[in-house]
């Protein structure tokens, strides 16, 4: 087969973060399902790897699966992952622009004519900064809370309890389980200077000389907003789920006979 | 050296074929090895020159590897420009993985000095009533003797 091989993970990570579990908050869709994928859009998707061998034994044709989480509580997934990093130096630009334009007016500007308020007024607007639990940010475009229209969510809306926020990308950090411990799948994670998947994406090769059902686990790190002493933070929280490979392996055959190699079948002169 | 294989690749942007609904205007692209000077390289006319007992071979890749395209058949024009009747048991079922057909066949000695004949390449890009898009401008024209 000419195409990759691709399954979708999608995440409802608001439920997932509240359960505790993937189980139930998990759709899985792959582009296999002419070739009789089983459990679509569910969270118990049997996936399809068709693989060919020759006449003599040997494996005909190899299989590329690629692995792709998406979030449904996070902007679209078509978006570019700066895009948050994006809005939030576009919203501190604004900012900015209103501090400079307060300034250059003496304050004669503020909207109540009191510019200490409408210092105050801006600084709500700046949006409520947000650490994570190991002190650093792997994504640095997180330290804001960003609604899922794009809009950063002000101080004030913050504090009056949790805000409707974007989550961050789920990330999937391990593939293991049954498929990599038999070594049907040889999982691995690549580069890419594709911004959109953040640079990073899971692949494995499919060994499909040895036809079966196989179960494979996916280890995937949701990010959860919580308050603490320090305020809010991000944390992360690791949860796994199963989904199974169902190999098979057909005899490659001639487009032409049907079986072996003949001669083209050419009209008579 | 003779060449015992020739190999006809067809290149093609599926989604782009799909959304126009042919696979003329660019959207795909023939071209071949044979050293025996065909003509059309790059277009949807290629005319592979060959030699009788040579393998041909035809397989199609998409631009984009993330789309789906495979051969669903190749069928030779007679001389009134109809494809051969389909052998019974040739059409692909529902659900068949065309991947798992290889497209390559001998030259006959029959066709060697006849006049270009053309073959209609039928494609299948995942499923549906729009799925399948063909041609009927390449052809193989054979060369009369063995060098």
């Amino acid at each position: 087969m000419s195409q990759q091989l691709a399954i979708i993970v999608m995440i409802d990570t608001e439920n997932a973060l509240e359960a505790g579990t993937l189980r139930g908050n998990t759709y899985l869709v792959d582009n296999m399902r002419r070739l009789g994928s089983r459990g679509e859009c569910s969270g118990d998707l049997v996936s399809a790897v068709v693989g060919g061998h020759w006449s003599n034994g040997g494996q005909a044709q190899e299989q590329i699966l690629n692995w792709l989480v998406g979030s449904l509580g996070s902007v679209p997934l078509t978006l570019p992952r700066n895009y948050h990093s994006h809005r939030v130096h576009r919203h501190d630009s604004r900012s900015l622009q209103s501090l400079g334009r307060l300034a250059d007016a003496g304050g004669a500007n503020a909207e109540d004519g009191d510019p200490l308020t409408e210092v105050r007024r801006i600084h709500r607007e700046f949006g409520a900064r947000i650490g994570t639990a190991r002190g650093r940010h792997r994504h640095a475009h997180c330290d804001r809370l960003m609604d899922l229209t794009g809009r950063i969510v002000p101080e004030e809306s913050s504090r009056r309890g949790d805000p409707v926020h974007s989550h961050p990308a789920p990330v999937l950090v391990d593939l293991c389980g049954e498929a990599v411990e038999k070594k049907v799948i040889h999982p691995a994670q690549y580069g890419s200077p594709d911004q959109d998947t953040d640079g990073w994406y899971w692949s494995a090769a499919v060994d499909t000389s040895r036809p079966g059902t196989y179960s494979y686990t996916m280890v995937v790190e949701l990010q959860q907003l919580v308050r603490g002493p320090a305020g809010r933070t991000w944390r992360p929280r690791r949860m796994s789920h199963k989904a199974r490979l169902n190999v098979t392996s057909t005899p490659m055959r001639n487009g032409f006979t049907g079986a072996g190699i003949g001669y083209l079948p050419v009209p008579s002169p | 050296m003779q060449q015992t294989r020739v190999n006809v690749v067809a290149v093609v942007d599926v989604i782009a074929a799909l959304s126009d609904g042919t696979l003329e205007g660019g959207n795909m692209c023939l071209t071949d090895d044979s050293r025996y000077g065909s003509t059309g390289r790059g277009t949807t006319d290629l005319c592979t020159a060959c030699l009788p007992g040579q393998l041909l071979t035809w397989t199609v890749l998409p631009v984009d590897v993330q789309t789906p395209v495979e051969i669903r058949s190749i069928r030779f024009l007679g001389h009134d420009g109809a494809a051969l009747p389909e052998p019974p048991g040739e059409v692909p079922g529902e659900g068949e993985e065309l991947g798992l057909a290889v497209w390559s066949g001998v030259v006959p000695a029959s066709l060697a000095g006849r006049p270009p004949l053309l073959y209609r390449l039928e494609l299948q890009m995942y499923e549906g009533v729009n799925s399948v898009l063909s041609v009927q401008s390449p052809a193989v024209r054979c060369a009369a003797g063995v060098r």
